[in-house]
C-alpha cells in the first residue's frame, strides 16, 4: 500500500472556482457533494453503468463515479445546480416537469444534463438522435415516452 | 465504494511518462480514460501504488488519414471515432465498433488504447471484496482453480473490447514505447491469449499509436455484436468482418475477427466468403470459447459467434457491392 498525500485540487464548477484538500483517490463524484456539498448529482451504481452520476466535462457528458477529481482540474465541469437561470429553471428541466418526465428524480439530473448537452450540439434532434443520446441514463421508475416527449418537445422549439 | 489509496503522477509528454515507468515499473498503472481501471481497483483487483494519468500527453490524440496508412492516436476517444467521417467510410467495422461500445457518455471518456488494453472479464472475478471473499481464489487471483470450468488447468476470463476485433480485421499495428525504445508490432501479437496475463506489453512500455494500413482495392467492413442491453453492455460474442477484391472485383481475401471468445480476438480467414459462409460460421463455432462465465450461457454466445460471423461477413459484401 502506498503512502498518499492530501493535494490541493481546483475544480471550475458551474463557472465558479473552488479550492479543496483532498486525497487523490477522490472521485469527482465524492468532491462534488462531500466537499462542494453539490448533492444534486447522485450516486447509483458507483460503476459507470447507470448515468446518474452525469455532469458535463467541458459541454461533454461524463461519468462522475469514474473519474477523478484531481484529473480535471482546468476543466469546466457543469452539474444540475449550475443550470438553472437566476431563481427560474432552465427550459429543459422546465420541459420535464411540464411533461411529467420525472417520479423519483434519481435520474433525472443525468437525465437533464445529457438532454441539455445534446441539444446544444444539435437544437433539432431526431428521436432516433433522442434515445441515443439517453440509452446511458437508466430510469427505473418513470420509463422513457415521457423523457422522451420533453425533450422532443424543446427539439419542436429549437430551445 | 472508495478507490484505494496511491500516490497520482500527471505527465505532459510522451518523454516524461516514459522515464516515470521507467522508475516504477509494475508499481504504476496507467490511467487513460480510466473507466475500466477504476472500476478494477474499486472492486480491489489491482492497488497500484502509483496511477499515471496520460489524458494531459500531447502527440497521442487524434486521427491521421495518410495515403498508406491511417494513424490513431492512443488517446483518441472513441466517440472521435464513432463520429469521424472519414473512419465510417474506410474502416466501418471500426467506426461501428465504437459506436456501439458502452454508452454515450461512456465513449466521450474511453479510449482507444484502454479498449486494447482492458484486461479481460469473468463473472467470477469481475466483483467486489465482499463476493470474492465467499469464493476460492482462481487463477486470475494467484489461486489454482477455475471456478467457471470445473477442473479448469488454465484461466478461461474473457477478451471483451470492441475494438480489438474491428482493429486485427484491418491488421492494425501498434507502436509502443518505452525509455530508449520503440517497437512497432502486429496487434495480434499484443494478445497472449492466457487470462491471468493477458497483454505482450512490459509495465514500462506506453502504447502510443496505431497504425490501420490503407487496404488495396475495394473493401467492405462490418462488425456485429451480441449485447444483453443494446445501450450500455459489453460485448458477449462480436464478430469484425474484412472482405476486399481484386481489380476484377475478385475476393481476394475474407477474414472474421472474433470478439469475447476467449482471452484474445480470435482470427478465421478465408478465401472466398459468399461461397463459404456456412463453413466460416462453423469456424467461428469450433473457434469460440463457450464458457459460462458471462451474462449469457455459454453455449448461446457460442452459436452466436457463428451467427455474427455470418451476419458481418454479409453486411461486408453488401456494403462492397455499393462501392463503400
Ligand atoms: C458501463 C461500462 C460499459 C462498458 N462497455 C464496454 C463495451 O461495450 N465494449 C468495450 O469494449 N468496453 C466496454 N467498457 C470498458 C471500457 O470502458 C472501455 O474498454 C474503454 O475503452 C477503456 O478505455 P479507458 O481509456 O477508459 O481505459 P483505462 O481504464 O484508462 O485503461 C484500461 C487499461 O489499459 C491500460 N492503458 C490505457 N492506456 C494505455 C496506454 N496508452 N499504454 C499502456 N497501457 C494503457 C490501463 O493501465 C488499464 O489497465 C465498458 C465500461 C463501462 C464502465
Ligand atoms: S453512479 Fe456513476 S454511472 Fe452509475
Ligand atoms: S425518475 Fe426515478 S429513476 Fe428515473
Amino acid at each position: 500500500m502506498s503512502e498518499m498525500k492530501k493535494t490541493a485540487i481546483t475544480l471550475n464548477v458551474n463557472n465558479e472556482t473552488h479550492d479543496i484538500i483532498a486525497y487523490p483517490n477522490k472521485t469527482l463524484l465524492e468532491a462534488l457533494r462531500d466537499d462542494l456539498r453539490l448533492t444534486g448529482t447522485k450516486e447509483s451504481c458507483g460503476e459507470g453503468v447507470c448515468g446518474s452520476c452525469t455532469v458535463l466535462l467541458d459541454g461533454a457528458p461524463v461519468r462522475s463515479c469514474l473519474t477523478l477529481a484531481v484529473a480535471v482540474q482546468g476543466k469546466k465541469i457543469t452539474t444540475i445546480e449550475g443550470l438553472r437561470v437566476g431563481e427560474k429553471l432552465h427550459p429543459v428541466q422546465e420541459a420535464f416537469v411540464n411533461h411529467h418526465a420525472i417520479q423519483c428524480g434519481f435520474c433525472s439530473p443525468g437525465m437533464i444534463l445529457t438532454a441539455y448537452a445534446l441539444l446544444k450540439e444539435n437544437p433539432t434532434p431526431t428521436e432516433t438522435e433522442i434515445r441515443r443520446a439517453i440509452s446511458g441514463n437508466i430510469c427505473r421508475c418513470t420509463g422513457y415516452a415521457k423523457i422522451v416527449e420533453a425533450i422532443k418537445s424543446l427539439a419542436e422549439e429549437g430551445k | 465504494m472508495r478507490l484505494p489509496p496511491f500516490q497520482f503522477l500527471e505527465p505532459t509528454n510522451v518523454e516524461e511518462a516514459l522515464s516515470m515507468m521507467n522508475a516504477r515499473k509494475e508499481t504504476l498503472k496507467i490511467m487513460a480514460g480510466g473507466t475500466d481501471l477504476l472500476n478494477r481497483m474499486r472492486f480491489r483487483l489491482i492497488e497500484p501504488a502509483f496511477v499515471m494519468n496520460i489524458g494531459k500527453l500531447r502527440d497521442v490524440d487524434g486521427i491521421d488519414i495518410g495515403e498508406n496508412e491511417t494513424v490513431i492516436g492512443t488517446n483518441t476517444k472513441l466517440k472521435d471515432i464513432a463520429r469521424s467521417p472519414l473512419i465510417n467510410n474506410k474502416f466501418r467495422a471500426i467506426a461501428e465498433a465504437a459506436f456501439e461500445a458502452a454508452s454515450p457518455a461512456v465513449t466521450n471518456m474511453a479510449t482507444i488504447g484502454g479498449n486494447i488494453l482492458q484486461d479481460t472479464r469473468c463473472l467470477y472475478y469481475n466483483q467486489s471484496g465482499m463476493v470474492l471473499n465467499g469464493l476460492e481464489r482462481c487463477h486470475k487471483r494467484g489461486g489454482t482453480i477455475c471456478l467457471a470450468v470445473k477442473g479448469g488447468k488454465r484461466c478461461f476470463s474473457v477478451c471483451q473490447s470492441d475494438m480489438a476485433p474491428a482493429l486485427i480485421a484491418f491488421d492494425a499495428k501498434c507502436v509502443l514505447q518505452k525509455k530508449g525504445s520503440t517497437r512497432t508490432v502486429a496487434l495480434t501479437e499484443l494478445f497472449t491469449g492466457n487470462g491471468v496475463t493477458p497483454f505482450a506489453i512490459g509495465a514500462d512500455e506506453l502504447l502510443t499509436k496505431i497504425i490501420i494500413p490503407q487496404p488495396k482495392n475495394g473493401v467492405g467492413s462490418a462488425y456485429r455484436k451480441l449485447r444483453l442491453r443494446g445501450s450500455v453492455d459489453y460485448p458477449l460474442a462480436s464478430a469484425a468482418a474484412f472482405v476486399s477484391v481484386t481489380k476484377d472485383g475478385e475476393v481476394n481475401a475474407c477474414r472474421v475477427v472474433l470478439g469475447s471468445a476467449g482471452a484474445s480476438p480470435r482470427v478465421i480467414d478465408g478465401r472466398s466468403c459468399e461461397t463459404h459462409l456456412e463453413s466460416i460460421a462453423q469456424k467461428a463455432y469450433d473457434s469460440a470459447e463457450g464458457i459460462d462465465n458471462l451474462q449469457m450461457p455459454g453455449a448461446y454466445r457460442r452459436k452466436m459467434a457463428g451467427v455474427l460471423a455470418k451476419r458481418a461477413i454479409k453486411a461486408a459484401m453488401d456494403r462492397l457491392k455499393e462501392g463503400m
